[in-house]
């Protein structure tokens, strides 16, 4: 039974058609791996699924529940988009954590606000926050930062950063986790910590759709890779299949281009 | 009037007052307004945006020396009623022109960062009004006060300009003394007043900004 299903999904910047109906779906617990050149829609396609962008057609369900539908605008209603973020996670290339606040504010902060809506969160404020920090120390320890709960994002390394940010999205426990190129802007010697983290993620069978351009890495976590070529999915299929036995010229050069 | 340094000093300080009084209550209210116009001016309504903007570019455009002047005539001229007090009518135009400039510091500031900040909190299913008073404001904050330093620095020696319409600030007070009887220290001495107030100011500011050296943005 899948757990996400996007179907069809249209997105165009003024003239330029950036994904033109892409369509997947994917089981719950396991992971998909988007690969494909700078400038193919992945970005745009974690995006959509994230709600930072509108898709101009398409549909995208999660636990068969409709949550946008580009022909239905009562889906696009601004109240109703917060709500349906929940649903995913994004963990974006340039971390973007929140620099006034500690690694715990981070993680803590969006569940915090989000627990004012909770029913009875005024009479059991105290006891709501503890909980929620109890958690947060507990996801940060996961990630390897036990010991850096109480640092400002400028005193972290990028793999740390990232790797806040990778606790920061768990907290809000997404149905899915979105990872858009959680590596890029990393040095070498520093991304290994971060793909370590999404690999333990995987392994607790967290649901996940990472853009990635470390194929080592998408190997070995995904149990489904997509290949975007031009705003369209090229090829589609278990690891193995895609990466080791490449059907069309252009994954054929794009693999050889990023191997 | 007496002219030892004591008696000028009571005198000036008299005068300083109501500066000191046009500073804080300018302060007060444009701090806030200026936020409101700057987030207007930002506004996703064009209409809204022309008016923030072309309210904006007319404070900014003419003299604040003028601004006084027609806060204060100008209600009689039109509607034929009483003028303002004077004091009232001067802090209603320092109101209108810094808030007009404070918006434009503020519009920098918030315009200055990422928007990778607002997509943080969106996608954490933070509103609007969450993502701006928890995550984008202390940056904001951060980052404007060098700029605000200087507006707000600006603002103490323009408060001498009330003077236009007869409030007797320090520099009226320094001034008769060199009418009535033909002393002009008094008028450089009031500048000691200016420049210990800024003094005092700079300290502040610069205790703020280290206040908010924890973190970079």
């Amino acid at each position: 039974m899948a757990i996400l299903e996007a179907s069809n999904i249209h997105k165009r910047f003024g003239g330029t058609e950036v994904l033109k109906g892409v369509s997947f779906s994917l089981e719950r617990g396991k992971s998909l791996a988007l690969i494909g050149s700078s400038g193919s829609g992945k970005t745009t396609l974690l995006r959509c699924l994230n709600f930072l962008e509108q898709p101009d057609g398409g549909t995208i369900s999660v636990n068969s529940e409709v949550l946008f539908d580009a022909a239905d605008p009562s889906t696009h209603t601004e109240s109703g988009v917060r709500k349906k973020r929940l649903h995913f996670g994004l963990v974006f290339q340039q971390f973007n954590l929140f620099p006034q606040y500690t690694a715990l504010g981070n993680v803590t902060l969006a569940p915090e606000l989000l627990a004012r809506d909770e029913p009875g969160y005024a009479s059991d404020k105290a006891r709501i926050l503890a909980r929620i920090r109890e958690e947060a120390r507990g996801i940060l320890a996961q990630v390897g930062l036990a010991d850096k709960m109480d640092s400002y994002p400028h005193e972290l390394s990028g793999g740390q950063q990232q790797r806040v940010a990778i606790a920061r999205a768990l907290a809000m426990k997404p149905d899915i986790l979105c990872f858009d190129e959680p590596t890029s802007a990393l040095d070498p010697e520093l991304s290994g910590e971060v793909l370590a983290a999404i690999r333990r993620l995987s392994e607790r069978n967290i649901t996940m759709v990472i853009a990635t351009h470390e194929m080592g890495f998408a190997r070995e976590v995904a149990s489904q890779v997509i290949f975007l070529s031009d705003g369209a999915i090229l090829e589609s299929g278990p690891p193995e299949q895609v990466l080791a036995n490449p059907q069309t010229e252009r994954l054929r050069s794009f693999l050889n281009a990023v191997l | 009037m007496g002219a030892g340094l004591a008696d000028v000093t009571i005198n000036l300080i008299e005068g300083f007052k109501l500066n000191c009084i046009v500073f804080g209550v300018t302060l007060l209210f444009s701090l806030p307004l200026g936020l409101g116009l700057a987030l207007c001016s930002m506004s996703r309504y064009r209409a809204v945006r022309v008016v923030s903007k072309t309210f904006v570019w007319i404070v900014r455009g003419t003299p604040l020396l003028l601004q006084i002047i027609v806060v204060f005539f100008v209600p009689g001229l039109l509607l034929n009623v009483s003028p303002p007090e004077r004091m009232d009518a001067a802090v209603i135009a320092f109101v209108i022109n810094y808030t007009a400039y404070f918006s434009e510091v503020y519009r920098g500031g918030i315009e200055s960062i990422p928007k990778g900040q607002y997509e943080a909190g969106q996608v954490l299913g933070m509103t609007k009004s969450q993502i701006f008073f928890k995550v984008i404001l202390l940056q904001v904050v951060k980052r404007i006060i060098p700029p605000m330093s200087n507006e707000i620095i600006t603002l103490v020696k323009d408060t001498a300009l009330m003077r236009v319409i007869a409030n007797k600030e320090i520099i009226m007070f320094a001034q008769q003394y060199i009418s009535g009887q033909a002393i002009i220290w008094p008028l450089f001495y009031s500048g000691v007043f200016f420049l210990l107030f800024c003094g005092v100011l700079t300290l502040l500011f610069g205790a703020a900004e280290r206040r908010l050296g924890y973190f970079r943005a």
